[in-house]
């Protein structure tokens, strides 16, 4: 099990950037028959020089998720991972979990005996950040968290009273509390309806402008991935390689107009051309909303 | 008729329970006031309201039979509740947080599960003797072997996307299991708490059944003894009676405690 990478405690998160390099990742996991592996990523090379929205696109089954991972999440459980290549963070190796990146999942697993404002709070129950955060500083940034997300007010409620996408905000909410400079998002939107969806879309993108942070997010979702990026990066699937690497310059919030504009279906048709061309098995599946 | 999930009135549901109950009412009715079978084989209900004063009231102590050995059955089952609580639910915890513990302790558990734990009685009394030692410690065999591997199941029933989303905000591994996946364990936990003690109930008349001075099973062991088989059916009847009121107390308690369930 990887310790993960401990940077130094007097070090507080601050507006400046962390590097992060994939190189060469390769990723293998045994076929469940047991006879020989399966190789999911097949050697990936990445780099994030800026705090920006990246968007990790690609068909269900790619494996994105375990590309998200490996930027400082918890690595699959049972398994060598990266099983070859390297993950540098700020200039360090990192094999686990790592302080300055967090994690949002589509099942957002809030603790149902806790109230929201507990949830948020959550972190701070752990050794790491009680020792970082003072208790002073923790109520002022949970506050700060409730307003930031919409849920003022409703602090004292438990998440069986919230709906979905408020539980989603909560999960938000709880990973942004404690600033990281890396936020991991692993489809996190992937279960809301497509009013939700587009709501919390346009959330990120007003907490990301206040706290500006590296963002890594997943989707299978063409549409949100033009919406959401500042970059573009297309996988293929079994084993995923990169085949498509683009920035989008468009300021957001980007509006439907956009959206249906020639050039951007052209590029949409071009991701999806990318994706056919490439390796990809009939498993996989992208969509594009709307 | 065929339909699982039809929903009955509480009405018609407490109309059927009343034709059922009666029904049984009924014929032991016929059969004991009939004179078709002899009342040392089966007692008739006005023979067993009889037992339950006889066993309520003792002129010539002055105290009540009955309500001594619920007393000392009940004092039993909570020592050993306790007990069993105290050990077997840290035990199930650890079991269900580290494949590890459970590797070496599950050998030596599961098997007990299927053991027939009555048959431990005389080993129990041939090493601890017939005082309340060995009861004690019986009550506490025949329900530790329910709960720790149903404590342990619930650890496991836990999505492992708790323990995940913990680690990842920067838990250890200990505490990833202390403030995500036991706190949702909980209320599952507490099912089984429930259920271990009211298990204990039905080996109370074996924990009682040697030597017992006093005791529901005791008055059991002693009324057949005498053939009172009136006073046999008032120690079953307030032993159901008890566990019972055991579980429906402890889930009531469960259910303000943990109103949401465990997934």
């Amino acid at each position: 099990m990887g310790v993960g990478v401990v940077t130094d405690p007097s070090n507080e998160p601050t507006a400046d950037f962390l590097d992060v390099e994939l190189k060469d990742i390769v990723q293998e996991y045994p076929k469940p028959e047991g006879d020989g592996v399966h190789r999911v990523l097949d050697g990936i090379n990445l780099s994030f020089g800026e705090p920006t929205i990246n968007m990790l696109l690609g068909p269900s089954g790619c494996g994105k998720s375990t590309l998200l991972r490996m930027l400082g999440g918890v690595r699959p459980i049972g398994v060598k991972a990266p099983t070859s290549g390297e993950v540098i963070i700020g200039g360090q190796p990192c094999d686990g979990p790592h302080d300055e990146s967090v994690m949002v999942f589509q099942r957002y697993a809030n603790r149902p005996d806790l109230t929201i404002r507990e949830n948020i709070a959550f972190p701070f129950r752990l050794s790491l950040w009680k020792g970082r955060v003072p208790p002073a500083e923790r109520e002022k940034r949970v506050d700060a968290m409730l307003k930031a997300v919409g849920l003022e007010g409703k602090g004292g409620l438990r998440p069986s009273q919230l709906s979905g996408g408020q539980n989603q905000r909560v999960a938000l909410a709880r990973a942004l509390v404690l600033r990281p400079r890396i936020l991991l998002m692993d489809e996190p939107f992937g279960a809301l309806d497509a009013q939700t969806r587009e709501e919390m879309q346009h959330l990120l993108i007003d907490l990301w402008k206040a706290q500006r942070c590296l963002v890594v997010f997943v989707t299978h979702d063409v549409t949100e991935a033009l919406l959401l990026g500042d970059r573009v990066i297309v996988l293929s699937t079994s084993p995923a390689d990169v085949v498509d690497d683009f920035p989008i310059e468009e300021p957001r919030p980007r509006s439907d107009a956009w959206l249906m504009s020639t050039p951007v279906v052209a590029m949409k048709e071009r991701v999806l051309d990318r994706l056919h061309q490439a390796k990809t098995g009939q498993k996989g599946q992208v969509r594009v909303s709307f | 008729m065929w339909n699982p999930y039809d929903e009955l009135s509480a009405k018609e549901r407490r109309l059927y329970g009343l034709v059922s109950v009666g029904t049984v009412l009924l014929i032991w009715s016929v059969l004991t006031f009939g004179s078709f079978v002899r009342p040392t084989k089966l007692p008739s209900i006005v023979q067993v309201f009889e037992g339950f004063t006889y066993l309520a009231w003792n002129e010539a102590t002055e105290t009540s039979p009955l309500f001594l050995a619920v007393k000392s059955s009940v004092l039993r089952v909570l020592v050993a509740s306790v007990l069993v609580v105290s050990i077997g639910v840290p035990i199930g915890v650890f079991m269900g947080a580290s494949p590890k513990i459970n590797a070496v302790l599950s050998p030596l558990l599961d098997p007990l599960r299927s053991a027939p734990v009555v048959a431990i009685l005389p080993i129990l009394v041939m090493w601890m003797g017939i005082g309340e030692l060995m009861k004690i410690t019986f009550l506490f065999i025949g329900a530790v072997v329910f709960l720790i591997p149903m404590v342990r199941d619930a650890m496991l029933a836990v999505s492992q996307q708790y323990w995940i989303a913990a680690r990842d905000l920067g838990a250890t591994e200990w505490e990833a299991v202390r403030h995500a996946v036991l706190p949702m364990a909980m209320p599952r936990i507490a099912d089984a708490i429930v259920v271990a003690v009211s298990v204990m109930w039905t080996y109370i008349t074996v924990a009682e059944y040697v030597n017992a001075e006093t005791g529901l099973g005791q008055i059991i062991t002693h009324a057949r003894r005498q053939s009172a088989m009136n006073q046999v059916f008032v120690a079953i009847g307030v032993i159901i009676g008890l566990a019972l009121l055991t579980y429906v107390t402890m889930m009531a308690i469960k259910r303000k405690i943990y109103p949401w369930e465990s997934e």
